[in-house]
């Protein structure tokens, strides 16, 4: 499996290597750095599995990259079987990623409709250093999941924050990009920096880089303090509150699927991470776990409030990645708690619901990330609105939408559903953990996910009914659209893309139809955790499974999906039978818009309004506001007469210009509805003004004399001299 | 809740049995005007030459929308008689020709004063030739029959008065509860059967009207409810209406009133459904009172 | 007083004075000043004369109605706008834009009202010149949006609605729940009531009022037959006028309770809906017992009533108190039913200052402490003499208000209905008044006056169950030339684009039900 896995390696470096070298003169070989991430991805796939499956890989240089000096043992890469799971679950999704990624790169622009890119020359063949990014992010990826000690993880973890960077600032033509680059490579810093110290405490007592030498670490403050700054760390990467104000500027930022390469894949990277922290600490004190538990609920809720009401198809997804995160943190929390008090059932509870939570969210993001990039590019827009029922044009991307959207959802036949009941099964098991605390916590975060679930559903039949089903006659500005010249034909994905969602659609379905088999191979996975026999505590009997705990509750997803498909072939049977031949005729007349003579406009649900209803409830947490303005005049959204009023108070002032009184009913009016990101306006806005005024204070230093800094020097050495002589 | 539940029972059953049983206040319904004998007595029709005019003219002016038509009976030599006339579906029932003229004219009574035919709503009903309403109430029968015991009626108003609306609503109240004859009223013409069309064909609405009526799905009946939607009443003529709805949509029933008793109007719905006891219900126009 | 005695006030109340105007702008001026003087602006109607087209503006004070008019020269085709200046003309001038193709310079918004026409130079009916065209057809189009903004959307309520109702369009702009304006088209059932009107003899307009807004039969007609009166310069014999006011606060009853019937129905009180229902219809079988139709029409004539009723004042006074007892249960029971009250308090509410701006009128505006009552400010028939309960100050002017007046105004009705019974006993045997099965329209002097036609033009007024309606009669040769209608429910509509602001779709059908209006009063 060795040589697998460094073919694996070799292939990503090759991929790299030919796109910088070939890919912008032969725009004919734009698609082959991508295959050749396929191709790497699927050894890396394999090796992770092989792994599983029992074999060995590690991949051991001796004083690789110097490490060797600094301590006894040989640094490298070792596939142990956490890695091998994380390998098999992102790198199958990889391969996914990667044959969609070659599709779609080989058609050269077509991601400028939207708006021509104003750097010159990036028009047309405008890809170089795409995929050595994309290249660069797996191999990072790859390695921080197999390192064995900390100089590799840290190394490998700054180059994927490198990686982060080139990918979100690469269209940085575009409006937003640069913006969305710049807070990535911030919060890429600060966990990266999170992680140093937190290594770095551990080294410093542990005398050793080597991960495997932390878990001798004896206890105390600063084991402690280690921890709390690796899950830190981790969490920045992952987005949990409240790290999470980077993803939906920082995911959308990318270009096409390497948006899935990110959110998909490499985000895989923050959860193995804590996997690997739990299984080197073999727990964390309670107060850690409890802020855990208690952000990772925020984290789901705040994700789903948002996600629940963008209007940009992106983001809508990027927070769904925040959702993701605090459900998976919160099974996560579980398993802490099950260690805290030493239940390993509990653990393997929770490890396995996070778990399937990780592999429904890699496979249903990914291919979320994947079709949606094609319809950006296609439409030539990501407004929910203006992509009424574009999916339609784009059968494959459209049908990937919507998998991937049924399986966020956690709507049954999908993984979704099955990581989801795990979640809350697990979550519920709350009342076998003695003391107070934890099943409060345990009861809070509960409570929050099981919220945050209702409104996955709210969120993603906008996606589902709006850009997949809407039915774009209905709508004359896409009827516009669609006759005007730009769009032109639309070009789905070809056969490479289509075997690239068709791989990332089976990991979002058949992971619910074969659970047993997956439950095997996660259990095989977290051994080094918790005993895998343990986690087999989930099967019940071969096609159903429980929550770990025996006698609380089954469920059979694989006999879900011999019998729900058989209810509704009964179900037609029946009718066809009943009704006879009246059940084909169909009679077609316009749809009943109780006689009207047409009204301006859009006359139908518009995914904004869909979503107002989340907004007025959510208003706490969104903190909505919506205000009517009184317009000047028809249509004039810039003009502004004072005489606003928020839409929830019944005072509100007489509008119109003084002199003039425009009457109420006679005037045009503006509204306005928007939320607010509370921790980012509550808890970065405010620091970041300081810091701006302590860079300038810092800028008046540099006159760039070179007098002046010499003077700093002689200044900054007669303070050392004076202080040693001070101690001495 | 409970408090109303107590409330409702208060009254005991206060709907009607009609038309299973005899109703009270449905017998001392007065309905639209009619003549007592088809030939004007002495007095008012035994006039000569110019007279004659006159007191065609006298009669006929009686009536605010002219319902009254009058004409010389044919044959009869000297000694003339007036052949009079009156179209009830015209009658907005001012009562103007029964106080002048109650020798010759009177109010009709009882719910009834539906027709099948625009015709038949003449008084003294013109003969009609033989077969015609039998193949009127076959076909009716025939395009009724898979209704059954389930009718859903959807309303539109054409440029009613507002009063029509008030007793089609009233349908649905305690007194006179359609619901117990198996009788709905729908929201959307997709699950209508009936459609009861009132006011005098406000050229704002023919467009509605008729996009309404290609909503329903066959087989559909269409009642024209009050002398406003039979014929445009006093509102027509006007530049804004199209004196009645007749010529919007295909009418298989029309019933006069300004506006019609609930009775009357669930009398017209049994009508067209052929659901009146007996073989086809009680006379179209009860007797002169 | 004693039975019979002809009481003060009832018509002896000025007949409205005339002023005309040098020229519109002075014409609006001396409006505005009247309306800042504490007149109400109670409407504008234009007439097409042979000399240009007459501007004629209402207003109502103490005491009696002033009309202000100005002539427009022939051939003009514009004049300023009121509506900048007198935000309550805002329909006004739509109306008369549609009616007469002039266009009122500096309209906020200029789009047809009850006549859509695209382009200007369609034939437009023109009331008050003789003639006219045959047909006017309306062209469907759709209005501008009033409200902007992303993802915003219109629901089209209408003309064809759920449920039995009267054809108009609601157009909901809205976000998806709250509904921050709402927008209306109230054309298409438009039937071209005022030009009808001319032609007709007096005998006949009164057939027609009766007909302009059903459910205010009475109410038109006698504000309608008050126009001619005061023109004939008669009065009402005593028992008439007792009669007068039984059939108009049983419509008063009849529509009140209607309202309550349809809140009832969107709160979704099954039981609560069919006994006002049930009360309805005991009034309404009560009226047609006393005159043969359910709407009291054919009672109101020129001069007085067609008929006595023929239902004995005792079996009349028993029946009101039956209904009087199981309405008021009812009622106790309602407003003690909080599920009910919630979806009432703080819903489509109209603030007191819009209401007086505006005018108000009817239990809309009593609700918002705006009270403008003809029967108490101008009073008729036998008002005067039956001295009106007082009425509770009400000024939260949400539905719950308006629902709250109208329980004031039923007991009111209630009283007053009791008081006229108990006169119209007092007032002799009415059997002199002929053989009550066949006496209509030869009633005998006791119930009817002689009104005869004479020529002239005068304003009569007449509180319906949903306000004021407003007469302007002018009779030429003994044929009405100009008659124009002003219904409550035109005056009160308009309000409706700014009742609605941060209340959500659900609450739709309690602020409309909790107005009360008809549309045929609107459309005309």
């Amino acid at each position: 499996m060795s040589a697998v896995f460094a073919a694996g390696l070799i292939l990503l470096a090759a991929a790299a290597a030919v796109d910088l070298g070939a890919g912008a003169r032969w725009p004919r070989l734009m698609s082959v750095p991508y295959l050749l991430g396929a191709a790497g991805s699927g050894c890396l796939a394999a090796a992770g599995a092989g792994v599983l499956a029992g074999q060995h890989a590690q991949l051991a240089v001796s004083g690789w990259l110097g490490s060797g000096t600094l301590s006894t043992q040989t640094g490298g890469l070792v596939v142990d079987r956490l890695s091998g799971l994380f390998l098999l679950i992102s790198f199958v999704a990889a391969t996914g990623v990667s044959l969609a990624f070659a599709s779609w790169a080989a058609r050269p622009a077509t991601i400028t409709r939207a708006e021509p890119v104003r750097a010159a020359g990036r028009t047309l063949v405008g890809r170089r250093g795409l995929g050595a990014s994309y290249a660069l992010t797996l191999g990072a990826v790859a390695v921080i999941m197999t390192a064995t000690d900390a100089f590799t993880a840290l190394f490998a973890w700054e180059t994927l924050t490198v990686a982060f960077y080139l990918l979100a600032g690469f269209e940085r033509g575009r409006r937003g990009r640069p913006e969305g680059a710049f807070i990535t490579l911030v919060f890429g810093r600060v966990s990266g920096a999170a992680l140093l110290l937190g290594l770095l405490l551990l080294a410093a007592r542990s005398h050793s880089l080597s991960l495997a030498s932390f878990t001798q670490v004896s206890g105390g403050a600063a084991r402690d303090a280690a921890e709390a700054l690796l899950f830190a760390g981790f969490a920045v990467k992952v987005g949990l509150v409240p790290f999470q104000v980077w993803m939906p500027r920082g995911y959308p930022a990318a270009p096409g699927p390497a948006r899935a390469i990110m959110a998909g894949v490499a985000v895989n990277v923050g959860f193995y991470g804590l996997w690997r922290t739990l299984e080197l600490f073999g727990g964390a004190p309670a107060w850690l776990t409890s802020t855990v538990l208690v952000l990772a609920g925020t984290t789901a809720l705040l994700g789903i409030a948002h996600a629940a009401v963008q209007q940009g198809l992106q983001r809508v997804i990027a927070y769904s990645s925040v959702e993701n995160a605090g459900l998976i943190l919160a099974g996560f929390g579980v398993a802490l708690v099950g260690a805290a008090v030493h239940d390993r059932p509990l653990v393997a509870a929770g490890l396995l619901a996070a778990t399937l939570q990780v592999v429904a969210h890699t496979a249903a993001k990914s291919l979320l990330f994947t079709s949606s990039a094609m319809i950006e590019s296609e439409s030539g827009t990501s407004d929910l609105d203006a992509l009424y029922g574009t999916a339609r044009r784009l059968p494959w991307s459209g049908t990937g939408l919507a998998i991937g959207s049924l399986t966020l959802a956690g709507l049954p036949l999908t993984a979704g559903f099955v990581s989801e009941w795990f979640l809350l099964e697990s979550l519920m098991q709350q009342f076998r953990v003695p003391g107070l605390g934890y099943r409060l916590v345990l009861a809070l975060a509960g409570a929050a996910v099981a919220l945050t679930a209702g409104f996955a559903g709210v969120t993603f039949v906008r996606l589902v009914g709006f850009v997949v089903l809407g039915w774009r006659s209905s709508r004359p500005e896409n009827a516009a659209r669609a006759a005007d010249g730009g769009a032109g034909r639309w070009r789905d994905y070809g056969w490479l893309g289509r075997v690239g969602l068709a791989i990332l659609a089976a990991g979002c379905l058949l992971t619910a139809a074969l659970l047993p088999l997956m439950i095997r191979v996660i259990a095989a996975g977290l051994s080094p955790i918790v005993p895998s026999p343990v986690t087999y505590g989930a099967l019940k009997s071969p096609w159903v499974v429980q929550p770990v705990f025996d006698g609380f509750s089954i469920l059979s997803p694989s006999w879900l999906w011999i019998a729900m498909p058989g209810l509704l072939a009964v179900v037609v049977i029946f009718t066809r039978l009943v009704s006879g031949s009246r059940m084909t005729r169909v009679r077609r007349v316009p749809a009943w818009r109780s006689a009207t003579a047409g009204v301006e406009g859009a006359d139908c649900y518009t995914a904004y309004g869909f979503a107002n209803p989340t907004r007025r409830v959510l208003a706490a947490v969104l903190h909505t506001r919506a205000e009517v303005r009184t317009l000047a005049a028809e249509h004039e959204e810039t003009a502004d007469v004072p005489g606003g009023f928020s839409a929830d108070d019944p005072a509100r002032p007489e509008p119109g210009p003084p002199g003039t009184v425009v009457p109420y009913a006679g005037a045009y009016l503006g509204y306005r509805s928007d939320v607010i990101e509370v921790v980012e306006t509550y808890l970065y806005r405010p620091l970041v003004q300081p810091l701006l005024m302590l860079v300038r204070a810092a800028k008046r230093l540099q006159s760039g004399r070179l007098d002046a800094y010499l003077a700093y020097m002689l200044i900054a050495l007669i303070g050392l001299i004076a202080i040693v002589v001070a101690l001495a | 809740m409970s408090p109303w539940v107590l409330r409702g029972l208060r009254n005991g059953v206060v709907t009607t049995r009609w038309p299973a049983r005899a109703d009270q206040y449905a017998s001392s319904w007065r309905g639209p005007a009619t003549v007592r004998a088809p030939v004007a007595p002495a007095g008012a029709g035994e006039l000569t030459g110019a007279g004659e005019l006159a007191g065609a003219g006298e009669l006929a002016a009686l009536c605010p929308t002219g319902a009254i038509s009058v004409q010389p009976a044919a044959g009869v030599r000297l000694n003339v008689r007036l052949d009079v006339r009156l179209d009830q579906g015209k009658c907005i029932l001012c009562g103007r020709c029964v106080a002048a003229r109650p020798d010759t004219f009177a109010w009709s009574d009882g719910p009834g004063g539906a027709a099948l035919t625009r015709g038949g709503l003449v008084v003294p009903e013109i003969p009609e030739t033989p077969g015609n309403l039998a193949r009127i109430r076959e076909g009716l029968r025939l395009r009724t029959a898979a209704l059954r015991r389930s009718v859903h009626l959807r309303h539109v108003d054409a440029g009613s008065d507002g009063a029509e609306e008030q007793e089609i609503q009233a349908l649905l109240g305690p007194v006179y509860d359609i619901h117990r004859l198996g009788i709905f009223i729908t929201a959307s013409p997709r699950h209508a059967d009936v459609l009861l069309v009132t006011g005098a064909g406000a050229r704002g609405m023919i467009e509605p009207l008729r996009r309404t009526f290609d909503g329903m799905p066959e087989p559909k009946l269409v009642i024209a409810v009050g002398t406003d939607a039979v014929s445009g009443g006093l509102i027509s003529p006007s530049y804004a209406t199209a004196g009645g709805v007749g010529e919007a949509v295909g009418v298989d029933a029309w019933l006069p009133g300004s506006p019609p008793s609930p009775f009357s109007i669930l009398h017209a719905l049994l009508l067209v459904l052929g659901r009146l006891p007996g073989r086809d219900g009680p006379t179209r126009h009860g007797g002169a009172r | 007083m004693t039975p019979g005695q002809r009481p003060a006030g009832g018509l002896t109340v000025s007949t409205p004075s005339i002023m005309p105007a040098s020229d519109v702008g002075a014409l609006w001026d001396e409006v505005t000043g009247d309306v800042a003087g504490g007149h109400r602006f109670a409407g504008l109607m234009a007439t097409q004369q042979a000399d240009g087209i007459l501007l004629s503006a209402h207003l109502a004070g103490p005491g009696g109605i002033v009309i202000r008019e100005a002539l427009l020269p022939p051939g003009a085709d514009s004049y300023p706008a009121l509506t900048p200046r007198l935000p309550a003309a805002f329909w006004y001038e739509r109306l008369i834009h549609d009616l007469f193709g002039i266009t009122p310079e500096g309209h906020p918004r200029l789009v047809p009202l009850v006549l859509p026409q695209h382009n200007g130079t369609a034939p437009r009916p023109r009331p008050g010149a003789p003639g006219g065209p045959e047909v006017i057809e309306p062209d469907e189009h759709s209005l501008p949006r009033h409200v902007t903004g992303p993802g915003l959307f219109t629901i089209p309520n209408g003309p064809v609605r759920s449920g039995v109702m009267e054809s108009i369009e609601y157009l909901v702009e809205t976000p998806g729940e709250d509904i921050p304006h709402l927008n209306m088209r109230v054309y298409y059932k438009h039937r071209g009531i005022e030009k009808r009107f001319e032609g007709m003899t007096p005998a006949d307009g009164v057939l027609l009022a009766e007909r302009t807004e059903g459910v205010a039969s009475v109410a038109h007609a006698l504000a309608y037959c008050h126009a001619l009166e005061r023109m004939a310069a008669v009065e009402v014999p005593w028992p008439a006028a007792l009669v007068r006011v039984l059939h108009a606060e049983l419509e008063r009853l009849a529509g009140h309770l209607d309202v309550a019937m349809r809140l009832c129905d969107a709160a979704g009180l099954a039981v609560a809906t069919a006994r006002f229902a049930l009360h309805k219809e005991t009034v309404l079988r009560l009226v047609s017992q006393m005159c043969g139709s359910r709407f009291g029409r054919g009672v109101v004539v020129p001069g007085g009533v067609a008929a006595p009723p023929r239902v004995s004042t005792a079996d009349l006074l028993d029946g009101l108190a039956r209904l009087e007892r199981s309405i008021s249960g009812d009622v106790a029971v309602l407003m003690g039913t909080s599920s009910f009250l919630d979806r009432l308090r703080r819903t489509g509410p109209l603030r007191p200052e819009r209401a007086r701006a505006h005018g108000a009128l009817g239990p809309v505006g009593r609700a918002s402490g705006y009270d403008d009552d003809d029967r108490r400010a101008r009073p008729y028939d036998g008002y005067a003499a039956l001295d009106l309960p007082e009425r509770l100050p009400h000024d939260q002017g949400d539905a719950m208000d308006r629902l709250q007046v109208r329980w004031d105004e039923v007991s009111g009705a209630m009283r007053l209905l009791r008081r006229a019974a108990e006169e119209l006993a007092g007032a002799g045997d009415l059997a002199d008044a002929g053989d009550l099965a066949a006496a209509d329209g030869r009633a005998g002097a006791r119930l009817r006056a002689d009104c005869g036609v004479t020529d002239g033009r005068a304003v009569g007024w007449a509180e319906a169950p949903q306000g004021e309606v407003l007469y302007d009669v002018r009779i030429e040769a003994g044929r009405i030339t100009r008659c124009r209608p002003r219904s409550a429910s035109f005056h009160n509509l308009v309000l409706f684009h700014e009742v609605f602001a941060g209340d959500i779709l659900t609450d739709f059908p309690f602020i409309e039900a909790s107005f009360g209006l008809s549309i045929a009063g609107v459309a005309l």
